[in-house]
């Protein structure tokens, strides 16, 4: 530590370099992995938010739920701990002033998928629903009517929810009856309801019994199998570890060369006894350093520059994955500075000292 | 008994039409409190004579022996260690850390190594050697001599059993040479260290105990 702390002190500019790519390159991994996760949410935060283990779609659905049409008394439970029935809509909601596409849920008010209600009350007539609460940041309020693009019915926005995206859209949540209102217009009912899905919870997805045209799914395979899910994290992630890769042959270079320079100093040490050991020690603490300083100092530009992101940017933070790119980036580094120790080892004092 | 001992060292670089006996076979031993010059012209072999003797080279053929230890059997770590403990060298070259003050570079020395001088004894060299108020700066603020003497007194300050310099006193000027000669005399009597200077400059070997001379790789005792 004592040499290494002196030599940064005794040579600022170099060293704040070598941290400065540090810096950039942490930026860039905990941003994208920040715009993956907000992805990722903006994808499935509402199926998260069920706490669900699996779901039942049709066999021909291919897990799309649109396309997966059954009936409510196909599944009625068997080997499930809860279960129940999900309907969905997808339509251009207007407010007169705004557009958003939205999904609309039918959700039984009394099952564990019926979202909470953070502003506002719950639907109870027909007509009425909960909305996505990033609506209000796109210009709708408590109150507001909506036109549906499929539908002559209008909506009633009367209670707002939190986390409730489905791929890449707000959800609406509604009651079976309002749903059937919008799809089929007055003067129906009565039969069995037509649904969407069935959303379980239960440890022993295996177990479920249902009928050979249906099938039951992981949420996590669900909602993977959304169209371009997986294709968008995929790419975010390759970047992340290309970036990996990348910074490690970079810092890896650039250690390389300030030990390069470095070779007579550490010859005439070497040539007074002190161990390779030592000085390679001195080495890795001084990466140590230097990335602990670029990946923090990194952590902290990100942090900064969300504050000032518009909110359409969707980016969102899992500290627990930042700290593990942090270490990985530093452990990149580490390697980097392993390279370095096999040239300090390497190193003769006698041509060094070039006695 | 001899502190340092080289028996039956030779020394050859290349092979072939290109071999070069840059030492022949020698029979060397310095005891305690011995002050040793070693003269010869450029070329004669007396760097590679004193870099075997400190154990920074391996000699082709013979053994070199420092205070009972087998320096040439030794693996590379543990000759490292033996240097550290035994050998204070004085080098052609600078062999100063650019980015340490003189201060530091002694603590360096107490960092890896146990026994160095103690702060007194320190502050005495330092004044001796006329360094003691550069202890704050670094060495690319110093000039050639004061560098010299720095490197003296690194070389001093871990209480070594044995000194090699090569060329001590050659960027000095002649009084501070006689001085510095005078102060490296002090210190092996002092401290019985067996010191071997390799120098050119012939006024400075009169106070001296035995005297080498060197000629293309042969010793002979003057
Ligand atoms: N590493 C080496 N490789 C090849 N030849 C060397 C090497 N080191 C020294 N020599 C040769 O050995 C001889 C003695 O060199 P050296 O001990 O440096 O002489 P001096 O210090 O007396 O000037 C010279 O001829 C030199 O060219
Ligand atoms: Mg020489």
């Amino acid at each position: 530590m004592f040499l290494a702390w002196n030599e940064i002190k005794n040579n600022k500019l170099r060293f704040i370099l070598v941290i400065g790519v540090l810096m950039l390159v942490s930026y860039l991994v905990f941003f994208l992995s920040g715009l993956a996760n907000g992805l990722e949410q903006l994808n499935r935060e509402a199926v998260d938010k069920w706490e669900a283990d699996g779901i039942i779609l049709t066999e021909e659905s291919d897990l799309r739920l649109p396309q997966s049409l059954l009936a409510e008394d196909d599944f009625a439970g068997e080997g499930a701990a809860d279960y129940t029935a999900l309907a969905q809509l997808s339509a251009i909601a207007n407010n007169g002033d705004q557009k958003a596409n939205v999904f609309i849920f039918a959700v039984n008010d009394e099952s564990f998928i019926m979202p909470n209600v953070t502003e506002g009350e719950v639907f109870t007539e027909l007509g009425e629903v909960i909305a996505d609460d990033t609506l209000k940041e796109e210009g709708f309020a408590l109150g507001d009517e909506l036109t549906l693009s499929s539908t002559e019915e209008t909506v009633q926005i009367v209670g707002f929810t939190d986390k409730a995206r489905f791929h890449a859209a707000p959800v609406l949540f509604t009651g079976f009856d309002t749903l059937d209102l919008l799809r089929y217009g007055e003067g129906t009912g009565g039969e069995s309801e037509a649904v969407n899905a069935f959303v379980i919870r239960g440890d022993h997805l295996d177990q479920i019994q249902v009928d050979d045209e249906l099938q039951v799914v992981s949420t996590n395979t669900f909602i993977e199998n959304l169209p371009g899910y997986t294709e968008q994290n995929l790419t975010l992630t390759l970047m992340i570890y290309f970036l990996f890769v990348i910074s490690a042959v970079v810092l890896a270079i650039f250690l390389y060369v300030l030990t390069i320079q470095k070779v007579s100093m550490f010859g005439v040490m070497k040539a007074q006894g002190v161990s390779s050991s030592y000085l390679a020690c001195s080495v890795i603490a001084q990466t140590f350093l230097l990335s602990l300083a670029g990946v923090l100092i990194g952590f902290i530009l990100t942090m900064i520059t969300s504050i000032f992101l518009p909110t359409s940017v969707p980016i969102a933070f899992q500290y627990i994955e930042m700290l593990i790119y942090g270490v990985i980036l530093m452990a990149v580094s580490m390697m980097g500075a392993f390279i370095s120790v096999q040239t300090i080892v390497r190193i003769d004092p006698l041509k060094a000292i070039g006695g | 008994m001899a502190i340092l001992e080289l028996n039956k060292v030779r020394k050859t670089f290349g092979a072939g039409r290109t071999q070069v006996e840059a030492m022949k076979q020698t029979n060397f031993r310095a005891e305690k409190g011995e002050l040793i010059a070693i003269i010869g012209p450029s070329g004669s072999g007396k760097s590679t004579f004193l870099t075997i003797a400190g154990g920074l080279q391996t000699p082709t053929e013979g053994e070199v022996v420092i205070n009972g230890a087998p320096m040439t059997r030794l693996k590379e770590k543990k000759r490292a260690k033996l240097r550290l403990k035994e050998v204070g060298f004085v080098l052609q070259a600078s062999n100063l850390v650019p980015f340490l003050n003189i201060q530091q570079q002694m603590q360096l020395l107490d960092k890896v190594k146990k026994d160095n001088m103690k702060q007194e004894e320190a502050q005495q060299l330092y004044q001796s050697l006329g360094i003691e108020h550069l202890l704050g700066h670094f060495p690319k603020d110093l000039s050639g001599g004061e560098r010299q003497r720095v490197a003296i007194a690194k070389a001093l300050y871990t209480n070594p059993s044995v000194i090699l310099a090569d060329e001590p006193t050659a960027s000095l000027d002649s009084d501070r040479a006689f001085e510095v000669m005078d102060m490296i005399k002090g210190i092996t009597k002092e401290k019985q260290t067996a010191t071997i200077v390799v120098t050119h400059d012939t006024r400075l070997i009169d106070d001296c105990d035995k005297v080498y001379q060197i000629t293309d790789g042969e010793m002979t005792h003057q």
